[in-house]
């Protein structure tokens, strides 16, 4: 009994300290909020990602480092996010995979425009008319396969191969992502502008039907088809240059699909960030856009993620592994929808995918 | 102690007062009182407060079944056309065989750690608990890990070269059944336990003289006996079964709940709903099946003439039935962690314990702290309201207040989800809103724990502070308050851990900025990123282990 009462004094004291700890941390936290109001630039920044939070993180602590701005940050947010919470807007900037989802926010005046110093930059064909969404990296749709697995010469060359493709021989299959995954919804609403509904359900039924694995990510599907799961798996290009940086299972090669003349081209999606309209520390969020047009911040954009950098003048460095396999932008015979119309696809584009029998989410 | 309570309860029919007749409208609410609360009106403060609070615990859920109910025909019919009957088949198929796989290890294994002369048997006791301190999500990570297509095991077994394939993938219908039935027959496997220990061995000598065999008296008397334990431990592995996430989730296996969470982070409300219906009736339907089958069997012992179970010999068995003993413990445990330490090390190696992680850490305990004292103190009101206050307004607050307890965590966020951004637009995204979420599901395992204490405190005492004159909430505050705060607390710190440990709710409620250990590891590792998931995942399950010894009492 008297052990007993002794570990519950132990525990009320701990509750106690624990409580005086917590009210202190608290006023700490109000007493910056104060000089905040004082200097009345703001002090904090809510960030929404949906890009890989290894990447993304690293940039976000740099631009702390450099501002002194504390970048809140919730990653894995889906632009749907931002839409339900249009009647209390907690984010101030948000970054995405899918110049489709930025412009599909600009559309419904979730972003607002503004001038941003260092935009001209930018290519116009990558952000919009009024600025409030631009691209910094690119990436095409390709094939990632298991060169133990598939030969380079038997592997298909077209996304239209998929419709006649003899399953038999190919080992263990391929692999798609999920229908609501970002670089599935840029990819169809692609096909859609070239082939017309029709013809592109067709094709998503096809996939849905014939694939070996559907995963949640990219990142699964390198992984995958690195270890032989799978012999391909459509991905973006970069998530090749990253299995080839694996200490093992990275064997595998890269296809760009379409790049003969008479074929529509690699279908190409971007990167990029926008400005939340009525976030609460706006001004904050266009100074992160200002700063991340730095081209030193532009570079960092890109960092561990391996994607191709828009402006590649600014040289975005690649590990030796990778370096002979980046295939520059311009080398590549890329379809030609803008990628900014992306937006205008983006919910009939999730539609058709459902429609067809894709699931969105994973099951 | 306990005669004090029925005597208490009994006097309530021979009160009867004759009700005076309703003139004036102060007369007829005083006679909805009488009504109501069977003519024991608790204290106004005291009522409201419980009432208050089990509100907070059904209208997130409640939310949920309107917006189901409510959504777009189509929606439902193409979810019942594919979608549902796939799911319903495949949350089914798991449930019932990790029930099954569950009861089956947990009572071979009570038995013989109880019943058998089993080598050090007195440790493994202890041991074959310890899995309940594994979370099952780390269970999966780390047998991803192991077993995996690129894991340790793997790369052996390729090797050595003449081998057939391998032939173990954690990514399988049993891949899943195996790491939740390593996880959860430690529910099974104490309770069970607890009732042999208590069995009289009177029923077993009877038996046995009549010329029945070992297997005749387990499967004749034993069997019988442990029914209700079975039963009830079984419950608590199938609904854990179908509330699971992390684990279903990272071994790629979509079973209700993992796809109301996948529905829910696509944004698709309307159809996560849908499917929360669905999985509400599937627990319903799971609990009735329990009440049904504890009316029809009834077993009691007499109390009189005790005698300590005898232990059997082993013989020829001993050797194999003590190497099965030990697998399971090595399986369950030796496995999950030695991985976990040896990535940590390497973790530790690449700096993986740095400001962030810190940071982690800090939020995670802040928050489970927090959870933990707001439970103990919404837990006192309530369980003093049922025990001192028993009427069909209390019992009813009690029972919505259990809500929680078996609904799947996505079911809770989404409701909040729900309400918070509709309705209190102010504190949604905040922290407050997820510890609220999370005082819904954990608030009943600290009125379980109160109320065990209470009920060994007898009335008279309370009756006699009331006596001299101190309204119910400070009798409650002054009196009870003290006599059951060992209880409380124990209760406090099985909250505190579910709460460290908690993932769905965390995942679809934490406002940016604010993870937690759980959503790190869950994070890292579906990113491959083990030496960042196994330090974060050994904290936890180093945490855990503290409140152990609440958790072996209590069952």
């Amino acid at each position: 009994m008297v052990e007993k009462k002794r570990i519950n004094s132990v525990l009320v004291l701990l509750l106690i300290a624990f409580v005086i700890l917590s009210a202190c941390q608290n006023v700490n936290d109000e007493s910056t909020d104060n000089t905040a109001d004082d200097d009345v630039t703001e002090k904090q920044l809510v960030v929404y990602s949906a890009r890989n939070e290894n990447f993304v993180q690293p940039l976000l602590d740099k631009f702390e480092a450099d501002t002194g701005i504390e970048v809140i940050a919730l990653h894995g947010a889906e632009p749907l996010q931002l839409v339900e919470e249009q009647n209390n807007v907690q984010a101030d900037v948000y970054i995405s995979n899918d110049l489709g989802a930025l412009g599909y926010l600009a559309m419904n005046d979730v972003l607002t425009g503004t001038e941003l110093e260092g935009i001209e930059s930018i290519p116009a064909d990558f952000r919009a008319e009024d600025n409030s969404y631009f691209a910094i990296s690119a990436r095409a749709r390709g094939f990632i396969y298991n060169k133990d697995l598939i030969d380079e010469a038997d592997m298909p060359k077209s996304v239209e191969d998929l419709f006649d493709l003899d399953l038999s021989t190919i080992e263990n299959g391929y692999a798609i992502t999920r229908g609501g995954n970002g670089g599935m919804i840029g990819h169809v609403s692609a096909l859609r502008y070239e082939w017309g509904d029709e013809r592109t359900a067709e094709w998503i039924e096809t996939i849905r039907n014939q694939a070996a694995g559907i995963y949640n990510g990219h990142g699964d599907i390198r992984r995958a088809v690195g270890e032989g799961q799978h012999a391909f798996g459509l991905v973006n290009n970069y998530y090749f240059h990253q299995q080839l940086l694996e200490p093992t299972d990275n064997n595998v090669g890269f296809i760009y699909l379409d790049q003969e003349p008479d074929q529509m081209g690699a279908v190409a999606n971007a990167a990029g960030a926008g400005l939340v309209a009525g976030g609460p520390n706006q001004t904050a969020g266009i100074k992160f856009l200002e700063w991340l047009l730095e081209p030193e911040n532009q570079v960092e954009f890109v960092g561990e993620s391996l994607e191709l950098l828009i402006n590649a003048e600014y040289g975005a460095e690649y590990p030796e592994e990778v370096a002979p396999y980046i295939v520059s932008f311009d080398e590549l015979h890329i379809q030609e929808m803008p990628i900014r119309e992306l937006g205008q696809y983006f919910e009939d584009t999730r539609l058709l995918i459902e429609s067809s029998g894709l699931d969105l989410e994973l099951r | 102690m306990k005669k004090h309570t029925d005597q208490f309860n009994k006097q309530n029919p021979h009160q009867k007062v004759e009700v005076p007749r309703a003139s004036t409208l102060l007369d007829f609410f005083r006679k909805i009182n009488f009504i109501v609360f069977e003519e024991k009106p608790p204290g106004g403060i005291l009522f409201s407060i419980g009432a208050l609070t089990s509100l907070l615990m059904v209208i997130p859920i409640l939310y949920v079944l309107i917006q189901a109910a409510r959504a777009d025909q189509s929606k439902w019919a193409r979810l019942l056309d594919g979608r549902i009957p796939e799911l319903l088949w495949n949350t089914m198929s798991l449930t019932i065989m990790v029930t099954l796989s569950a009861v089956l290890l947990g009572v071979s294994l009570a038995w013989f750690v109880h019943r058998t002369d089993l080598p050090g048997r007195r440790f493994l006791k202890v041991l074959l608990s310890l899995p309940l301190v594994v979370p099952p999500y780390v269970g999966a990570v780390t047998y991803i890990i192991f077993l995996g297509p690129s894991g340790r095991l793997k790369n052996i077994w390729d090797a050595v070269g003449f081998l057939p394939a391998f032939p173990f993938n954690p990514y399988s219908f049993w891949g899943v059944v195996f790491v939740l039935t390593m996880f959860t027959y430690p529910y099974v496997y104490l309770i069970t336990g607890s009732t042999l220990n208590r069995m009289n061995r009177n029923y077993e000598e009877v038996a046995r003289s009549q010329g029945l065999s070992t297997w005749g008296v387990f499967f004749r008397v034993n069997l019988p006996f442990l029914r209700p334990a079975i039963g009830a431990s079984a419950i608590l592995v199938a609904l854990y079964a179908l509330s699971d996430f992390g684990a279903v989730a990272m071994l790629r296996y979509v079973t209700f709940t993992a796809a109301i969470y996948f529905q829910r982070a696509g944004f698709d409300t309307e159809s996560a709903s849908i499917l929360s219906l669905v999985l509400v009736i599937l627990t319903l339907l799971i609990l009735y099946l329990e009440s049904m089958s504890r009316r029809r069997t009834r077993f009691s012992q007499t109390p009189s003439g005790f005698k300590q179970p005898q232990r059997l010999a082993l013989g020829k068995w001993r050797l194999l039935v003590t190497t099965y003993a030990y697998s399971i413990f090595i399986l369950s445990v030796v496995v999950p962690v030695s991985v976990l330490v040896y990535w940590t090390i390497i973790g530790l190696g690449r700096g993986a314990i740095d400001t962030r992680f810190i940071g982690f850490a800090w939020n995670s305990l802040q928050l489970s702290t927090w959870v933990a004292l707001f439970s103990m103190m919404l837990a006192l009101p309530l369980v003093y309201l049922k025990g001192r206050y028993p009427s069909r307004v209390t019992r009813l607050i009690n029972r919505l207040a259990y809500g929680g307890y078996a609904l799947p965590g996505v079911i809770v966020a989404l409701g909040f989800v729900f309400v918070f951004n509709n309705h209190i637009p102010l504190l949604y995204n905040t922290v407050f809103m997820l510890s609220l979420a999370f005082i819904v599901r954990f608030l009943p395992q600290a009125m379980q724990a109160a109320d065990a204490s209470l009920a060994l405190v007898s009335p008279k005492i309370d009756e006699a502070a009331r006596s001299l004159g101190h309204p119910p909430w400070k009798v409650m505050y002054k009196v009870t308050l003290p006599a059951i705060l060992p209880g409380l607390l124990s209760g406090g710190a099985l909250v505190f851990v579910s709460a460290i440990k908690e993932l769905p709710a965390t995942l679809m409620l934490r406002p940016p900025g604010f993870d937690t250990l759980a959503v790190r590891v869950y994070f890292e590792a579906s990113e491959a990123i083990y030496h960042q998931a196994a330090p974060a995942a050994l904290i936890i399950i180093g945490v855990s282990i503290f409140p152990l010894r609440f958790l072996i009492n209590k069952y």
